[in-house]
């Protein structure tokens, strides 16, 4: 009881500032400042979503996200990590893939929907797939980036007393470039998260981004606001539980990419 | 191998196209694109769509970019400020800004400004949180009377990162924007070519994407390394 006050006066302002906000957001749309066309009160958005996921709804859709999400994720971490461990061990992988990945990068994932639907069949496995571009990027380049940040000196060390092939990758290198492995997994899944909604806007008539789509189209506001609101609470969870679970994992290492 | 490995995949490609080991109607030869690209980036449309792209950028990057940096510079100053907007930043931020089109477009209505926004917000949140990442590191003791000489200074690298990233991120924001309500601009040209299947100008857009990318993150990343030569490093992602 007491470190929950203690916890309070510190932040007290961090707690009070979003709880000010719906309070005067409730007030402004019931006295009509605010068009309750446009912006709902909160406690009928609360009231929507209350709905929504009594009538299992909401379930079905976030249950359609996660799945594509979990495979998306699964594809990239596997694709990701392999290729990244081979272009930080080849030099020469490296040097070719450079610059192919340079110029693919960069562009929104969401784009590479009509490629992959030539390539696979279109359909789930064409979401999927286009999902996990951007994730295979970024856990690609991580895992690049931490074998080559391993000390040369622990690396020449480790083959002075012995280690070589196998043994040396797997007792040296991985876990040498297993932190930035870890951050670029994490960064992947936020990604996996913000390319799978753009992608349903787009292509699905299920999952988060369908539904958020269709409730503006149909102008279903209060759904609207209340499926943004669990996206948002998806992404909360996904990168704030994720760092939480690489502090336990990994309590030795500072994460680099900490915004 | 810089050279070698990208040119063998193109020349692979080439062939498996002419020869159709893969449907050429979906995977065109990489010289037919090249030469649709050059044609409609002079003549067509290409290049017109590119300037509208590169237009709605400009304007959403200076729309977040000034308020992002005095907000990420006063919150890290003062720290009430801080404490009341930073669960906002936290909850906004892992958010896919593509959900904010929706509401963008019932509150101003199906056009530019709904566009050109929710790029500006891809931009906004990244240039707030870099900034602040840099005056965070400051003794707070020296914040009040040492704010142009040292605190700025210290904050730009910082500040510079949010810019190049936020430019990135609203880049991103804007071409699926375009690919998914616009009518016009680079992402809308992918979608259309892709739906009439006409699929040499939907690859030549697609390069054009890629290259603008390419040009923004690497040409930001160099000047980032020469303005800024006294950083240690500039970020690699």
């Amino acid at each position: 009881m007491r470190a929950l006050g203690r916890w309070l006066t510190e932040h007290w302002i961090a707690v009070g500032s979003p709880l000010l906000l719906l309070v005067a957001w409730e007030w402004a749309s019931a006295t009509g400042l605010l068009r309750e066309a446009f912006f709902p009160r909160p406690s009928t958005i609360a009231a929507h979503l209350r709905q929504l996921a009594a009538d299992g709804t909401l379930w079905g859709h976030t249950a359609m996200t996660l799945i594509r999400i979990g495979w998306a994720f699964a594809l990239a971490a596997v694709l990701g990590v392999s290729v990244g461990l081979a272009m930080g061990l080849w030099r020469q992988l490296r040097d070719g893939l450079d610059p192919v990945f340079a110029v693919i990068y960069p562009i929104p994932s969401v784009l590479f929907l009509p490629f992959v639907s030539f390539l696979v069949p279109p359909g789930e496995i064409a979401l999927v797939v286009t999902t996990a571009v951007t994730s295979f990027f970024l856990i690609a380049f991580s895992t690049t980036q931490g074998v080559r940040q391993i000390d040369r000196l622990v690396v020449e060390a480790a083959v002075h007393y012995g280690a070589r092939g196998w043994r040396l990758f797997a007792t040296v290198l991985l876990p040498g470039a297993l932190p930035l492995i870890f951050t670029g997994l994490r960064l992947g899944l936020g990604f996996a998260l913000i390319v799978v909604v753009a992608v349903e806007i787009v292509a699905a008539s299920r999952g988060l981004g369908a539904l958020l789509w269709l409730s503006w189209q149909i102008l279903k506001i209060e759904d609207m606001y209340a499926t943004f609101f669990v996206i948002a609470f998806l992404g909360a969870l996904l990168s704030y539980g994720l760092a939480a679970f690489r502090a336990r994992l990994l309590p030795w290492v500072q994460d680099v990419a900490e915004p | 191998m810089a050279v070698l490995l990208p040119a063998a995949l193109l020349v692979l490609w080439e062939i498996c196209s002419r020869f159709a080991v893969v449907p050429p109607r979906y995977f065109p030869p990489p010289t037919t694109v090249g030469w649709v690209l050059v044609d409609r980036v002079v003549a067509g449309d290409l290049g017109a769509q590119s300037l509208v792209t590169l237009a709605r950028l400009g304007s959403a990057f200076a729309i977040a970019a000034l308020p992002g940096v005095l907000l990420g510079l006063l919150m890290g100053v003062a720290r009430p400020l801080r404490d009341a907007v930073e669960p906002y930043i936290a909850f906004i931020f892992p958010v896919p800004k593509i959900t904010l089109l929706p509401f963008l477009l019932i509150i101003l209505g199906v056009g530019e400004p709904a566009f050109v926004l929710t790029g500006a917000t891809s931009a906004f949140f990244q240039i707030v949180i870099s900034t602040l990442g840099g005056v965070q590191t400051m003794d707070p003791r020296l914040l009040a009377r040492l704010f142009w000489k040292i605190i700025l200074p210290a904050a730009l690298p910082s500040i510079f990162t949010g810019l190049r990233l936020g430019l990135g991120l609203a880049l991103v924001a804007l071409v699926a924007v375009e690919f998914i309500a616009a009518k016009s601009g680079l992402g809308h040209l992918v979608y259309r070519h892709w739906q009439m299947l006409s699929t040499p100008e939907m690859y030549a857009a697609f390069a054009l994407v890629g290259a603008l990318g390419l040009l923004l993150t690497r040409g930001l990343r160099a000047l980032q390394a020469r303005v800024l030569a006294w950083q240690e490093e500039v970020g690699s992602l």
